[in-house]
């Protein structure tokens, strides 16, 4: 299609947009987002070890806690402003931890609020952390189902 | 400092001063220092047994102890015999982790070996690393600590190991 056949004057104006493009520092915010996502999960083991030391949890039935509670500090950090300035300096960093998850929901909360309570924010505050929602559940219901039937057979 | 620097210092100080709160409002357990060191170091402890007559039981626990050390890829092992099972939590070295599964089925595997009159509940979970420690500690300092409160004790912490949620 058009990409194949291209006017010289295309040809050229494509040659002159590659002098001016900016390079994406693709390292640099690789090297941002290991630092801020590793510091964020650094907090999250810590807070792992304070439920298992001070509480009745093991390592194994930490982690439930341990992610409501970062989630709910994230949440907190998006109300206050905070997290909007780390997620624009770390990138993936900030989002690909569970605590972006928290600050999907709110963002969009605080987003709708001028369309209203109902249509607005409870409308729009799922919107993107609705479907990691259902995609979750749907994916251990189908992983529980294999598994169920795995050992029904006796395989495992 | 202007507004934004205010509100950043300011959500800061509410979101730190909250979690302290969490962290000294709940610190009511009474921890041992050998298990408050555990979390960053070997501690070692000895192996102990709760019922321990004429002195088999303990040799058990010490053998058991001795054996499970001498796999490489685990630091620090605590054991407590008890009535009818042996209780043997271990911690495994940081870049062995990967392989925790397969360290668990050998040890149980070896112990089950070497021992086949015993019952050996095995765990690499640092909660049950601690609750042993906290038991042992319990049993020597406190004399009033009943041996049947004490195989009670065991029988929670073994029913807590299997909790899954």
């Amino acid at each position: 299609m058009a990409s194949k056949n291209k006017s010289p004057e295309q040809k050229q104006y494509e040659k002159l947009e590659q002098k001016h493009e900016l390079k994406r520092p693709v390292l640099k915010n690789c090297v941002k987002a290991f630092f801020v996502g590793g510091t964020i999960c650094l907090i999250g083991q810590a807070i792992t070890y304070f439920y298992i030391y001070f509480f009745h949890f093991t390592e194994q039935t930490a982690g439930n806690p341990t992610v409501a509670t970062m989630i709910f500090i994230a949440m907190l950090l998006t109300g206050f402003g905070v997290y909007d300035r780390i997620g624009q300096f770390a990138g993936a960093g900030s989002a690909v931890p569970i605590t972006g998850f928290g600050n999907s929901v709110i963002s969009a909360a605080i987003e709708h609020r001028t369309e209203g309570f109902v249509l607005g924010v409870g409308g729009n505050m799922f919107k993107l952390a609705g479907s990691v929602i259902l995609f979750g559940v749907f994916s251990a219901f189908v992983v529980a189902l294999i598994k169920t039937l795995l050992q029904i057979w006796g395989v495992i | 400092m202007n507004q934004i620097g205010k509100s950043v210092v300011f959500s800061f100080v509410i979101v730190l001063s909250l979690f302290s709160l969490l962290l000294t409002g709940c610190n009511l357990g009474n921890t041992s220092e050998d298990s408050r060191k555990s979390m960053i170091q070997s501690v070692n402890p000895d192996p102990t047994a709760i019922q321990d007559e004429k002195g088999k039981n303990y040799k058990i626990a010490e053998k058991v102890k001795k054996d499970v050390k001498s796999v490489p890829a685990i630091f620090d092992v605590a054991v407590l015999k008890g009535e009818e099972q042996v209780l043997v939590a271990y911690k495994v070295k940081h870049m062995q982790r990967m392989h925790m599964k397969k360290i668990e089925k050998d040890i149980k595997q070896r112990l089950e070996k070497n021992y086949p009159e015993e019952n050996f509940i095995v765990s690499s979970d640092y909660k049950i690393f601690i609750e042993v420690l906290e038991l042992k500690e319990k049993m020597r300092e406190d004399n009033n600590f009943s041996k049947e409160k004490a195989e009670e004790r065991l029988q929670k912490i073994i029913e807590f190991q299997q909790e899954l949620t």
